[in-house]
């Protein structure tokens, strides 16, 4: 006796085929829309301690990006910097500024301003920063044009598909190593398929793209 | 029983005796008429649950949850909370994976095999054979999920859906292969039990008294109505997913024992592994199914549905499965010896007189020396002693696949790396707890589903056939 | 039109099957015999052509077998190639396994959705289920046959006799 099932019930299949794909592709394109690192890293600006401007010490004044991040061309590691190297300038100008008290603090105790980290790649990845910037990449290909940030946020996704772009054509990124710390140069129309090809060619650049050379 | 009673043969007819030579014990015992055997299987979920269901279901799910706790447990620590280490890096937990992954090959034998090859006797126990299928595969699927340990990183290559790490897995390795047998062996079981479940629900649908149920059955039986021409479809479907069944059930223990054969460890690098797997599986299968169902034919009082008969038949299937894993057991040490591999021979003299020697005379006494029992009619057919002999042979394939997979790792070729593996508390925990799952699950469907394919047995007994004399072919017929 | 059928009940399956072929040879088309199990030589009796779903399965199979060979090749030959061993980068040999379990998934769907198309269901709602006597035999130990109105050649009284004749004990009009 199954008399409790009314006469509509009998379209409740297509309904639940139609409303399946409806429900199957929002949640689809929801995750790929909100689950990748393009939407949950990109655009990431925390507060930091002390309000530091890369576009006023980097582009205004004019600093190489190695002045602080001084690791950056031998270590696997680009540093930040210590206090101390910010008072080496900071002991004079602005030197009573209240917006750098938290610099003088850190700077005379030699305890760190803990700085909010903003670019982290996941523990199982292996990336040395010394290799790439010695090998034409600049340091904009992966943390956009810092240079122009008052606050530094994360510009691009970090994400395995956005390393395996470059390393799977390394020409197309490559520029000459004096120019890896110049944040604003644009490589000149037919770069890549020339020069570009050259500096792969003769630095011996071999990306690779198996998984050891990331993952260890 | 009263239920007999009140569906008598009628008394005008007269049952002419078939031929001697055609002569066979009936399917159903005591010519239960096609009515009884849906008051009596649909009256096991009807009526008030037996004194011992409750209490049961207590016990299997304090196990269960005990299993999840130990997961939770592995989970949120690592999986250093297991005794497995360098060089023994799989241990309890792929032998309790293939251990339920082979119980799980009885059911789709049974349903699909038995099917082609018109073994009649299988609509008694096909049904819940493949729930236990079902069950055993779910078991499985828990371990290798689990043994990565930090699962949000073992399937980083699923989401986000669209690939977005710009690689794809690699279908040269038996571990991918593994995936998708044991995912299309769980998805088509799933299938073949439930397409043959929709008739019962039916059944069960129009017999219910209280609205939810009418709603629940009604709504899972998709509106079946017998009907003869729907009945031509599904018999086709059947029969398909009986033949596809069969290949399947075949090829996804060969594919599990690729998992080892294809690697280059010596005693497991053999090209008998997939008969020898597929053998193996089949024969622990047989065993839990005979281990579950003994008991419950007396508990239910199904012993005129599942026959002594059919429980001899199954005891033949354990002595022939039994008499292969027999065979490989002794080639394997044969090729050893003949194939000229000192490496080889050295794992293999290893496992049997190395340190594990224990687990192997474990496994060599349960699943070697006791099917070989059923050689005696009197063995087969008495329940208490089946019932025993299929228990030792459920702890003989759980050793199997233990002194495969431990025995063979432990003597790495690196004699500084050699370790004997230990058990902790969280690996016995977890494989009791998955014994716990099973049973819940096994409780929960005896009690609330069909446990026996009624549509089925009526379809074996002689009032079925139009042609037979209880069937009322007294008016002949030209089919 | 508040009638859905003529329903004759049957209390064994040779009783039903006698009372087909007379429906059968009657001409009638919209019609069904409902039994508790398959009843071997039934479909005979209804003049049923062979069942389609093996097409179904057939498609199933070969979009399943050609889904794992495309996408193998697509994923490890093409899209992302990986070089192991140095063997060819695709081979049918090591995407043999895939390819064999997704045939038979696929076929195994296939199967099944082709069931349940041919039959039309799911279909929760039925006239014949709201009938009490049809509830109490069909699934459970009665073979009933249904003539219905909507049949061309279904008159009440003609039809009545017709099912009375092929000696059926109970004969009701089922409502819609």
């Amino acid at each position: 006796m199954s008399d409790i099932f009314p006469k509509w019930t009998n379209k409740l299949p297509a309904m639940v085929i139609v409303g399946g794909m409806i429900v199957g592709g929002v949640v689809t394109a929801g995750v790929t829309y909100y689950m990748t690192p393009k939407y949950a890293r990109v655009g990431y600006t925390p507060v930091q301690p002390v309000a530091f401007s890369h576009a006023i010490h980097a582009d205004q004044l004019g600093l190489d990006c190695r002045y602080c991040h001084n690791g950056v061309e031998k270590s696997w590691y680009s540093n930040v910097p210590a206090a101390s190297t910010c008072m080496n300038c900071h002991n004079q100008v602005l030197k009573d500024d209240p917006k750098l008290a938290l610099v003088r603090e850190s700077a005379a105790t030699g305890k760190p301003i803990p700085w909010v980290q903003i670019h982290k790649t996941p523990d199982f990845v292996y990336f040395n920063h010394s290799v790439h910037v010695n090998r034409g990449v600049s340091c904009v290909h992966c943390h956009g044009p810092v240079n122009k940030m008052d606050e530094v946020r994360h510009s691009k996704s970090l994400g395995m598909a956005f390393c395996l772009e470059c390393h799977r054509d390394p020409a197309a990124k490559i520029r000459p190593n004096d120019q890896v710390f110049n944040l604003d140069w644009q490589a000149p129309e037919g770069f890549a398929q020339k020069e570009g090809a050259k500096l792969v060619k003769d630095w011996n650049v071999h990306p690779g793209e198996s998984c050891s050379v990331c993952h260890r | 029983m009263s239920a007999a009673a009140e569906h008598p043969v009628p008394s005008s007819v007269k049952i002419a005796p078939p031929p001697a030579e055609l002569e066979r014990q009936p399917l159903v015992l005591h010519n239960r008429s096609i009515g009884w055997l849906s008051d009596h299987i649909a009256g096991i979920c009807e009526g008030e649950a037996p004194k011992w269901w409750l209490p049961a279901l207590i016990i299997s799910s304090t196990m269960m949850l005990m299993m999840f706790g130990c997961i939770g447990y592995l989970i949120s620590t690592g999986v250093g909370v297991w005794g497995l280490n360098q060089p023994v890096a799989w241990a309890w937990d792929i032998t309790n994976f293939v251990f339920w992954i082979g119980i799980g090959h009885a059911g789709t034998l049974i349903s699909a095999i038995l099917f082609l090859l018109r073994q009649k006797w299988r609509t008694s126990v096909n049904r819940a054979a493949e729930a236990m299928t079902l069950f055993a595969v779910a078991c499985a699927g828990i371990f290798p999920i689990i043994h990565v340990g930090r699962i949000w990183y073992a399937v980083w290559w699923l989401p986000p859906i669209p690939n977005n790490y710009d690689i794809w897995v690699n279908f040269r390795s038996p571990l991918l292969w593994d995936v998708f047998a044991v995912s299309t062996y769980g998805t088509v079981s799933l299938l073949f039990w439930y397409t043959g479940l929709i008739p019962d629900l039916a059944t069960m649908r129009d017999r219910a008294t209280s609205k939810v149920k009418k709603f629940l059955y009604g709504f899972f039986a998709f509106g079946w109505t017998g009907s003869n021409r729907h009945w031509s479809n599904y018999e086709k479907a059947y029969l398909l997913l009986a033949g596809l069944s069969t290949p399947l059930v075949l090829s996804v223990h060969s594919i599990v024992s690729f998992d080892f054969a294809v690697s280059q460890v010596p005693g497991w690098h053999t090209t008998i592994f997939p008969p020898y797997f597929v053998a193996g599986a089949v024969f622990s299968g047989f065993g839990m199914v005979l281990t579950l169902l003994i008991p419950l034919r007396t508990l239910c009082k199904l012993e005129d549905i599942v026959t002594v008969r059919h429980v001899e038949l199954m005891c033949k299937v354990i002595l022939a499965t039994g008499s292969i894993v027999g065979y490989a057991y002794g080639m394997e040490f044969f090729i050893a010896w003949y194939g000229g591999n000192p490496y080889e021979l050295a794992a293999f003299k290893n496992r049997a007189f190395g340190p594990y020697w224990w687990s192997y005379w474990w496994m060599i006494s349960c699943n070697v020396i006791s099917p070989h029992l059923f050689w005696f009619k009197w063995c087969r057919t008495n329940m208490v002693f089946v019932f025993i002999v299929t228990i030792f042979v459920n702890i003989g394939m759980w050793f199997e696949r233990f002194v495969i997979i431990v025995t063979s790792l432990h003597r790495d070729y690196l004699p500084s790396s050699w370790g004997y593996f230990r058990p902790t508390w969280v690996d016995v925990c977890t494989f009791l707890g998955s014994f716990g799952l099973f049973f819940t699950l096994f409780l929960l469907f005896m009690r609330y589903l069909p446990m026996i394919a009624i549509s089925e047995v009526k379809g074996v007994t002689p009032q079925a056939d139009p042609h037979h004399p209880q069937g009322g072919a007294k008016h002949g017929g030209n089919h | 039109m508040n009638a859905h059928g003529l329903m004759a009940v049957f209390d064994t399956p040779a009783d039903a099957m006698r009372a087909a072929e007379q429906v059968r040879d009657a001409g009638y088309s919209k019609w069904d015999v409902h039994t508790p199990f398959p009843v071997h030589g039934l479909d005979a009796a209804m003049g049923l052509p062979n069942s389609k779903v093996g097409w179904f399965t057939f498609l199933g199979g070969v979009t399943g077998y050609t889904t794992g060979m495309t996408m193998i090749w697509w994923m490890n030959a093409f899209d992302y190639k990986i070089v192991i061993g140095g063997k060819p980068m695709f081979s049918p040999f090591y995407s043999f396994p895939v390819s064999y379990e997704l045939t038979i998934l696929f076929a195994s769907f296939g199967s099944l959705i082709g069931m349940f198309l041919l039959n039309r269901l799911p279909r929760l709602h039925h006239p014949l289920l709201k009938n009490r006597k049809f509830c109490q035999g069909a699934t459970h130990d009665k073979f009933i046959l249904v003539i219905e109105t909507a049949d061309p050649k279904f008159n009440d009284q003609e039809t009545r006799r017709l099912l009375a004749s092929a000696g059926s004990k109970h004969i009701e009009m089922v409502e819609d």
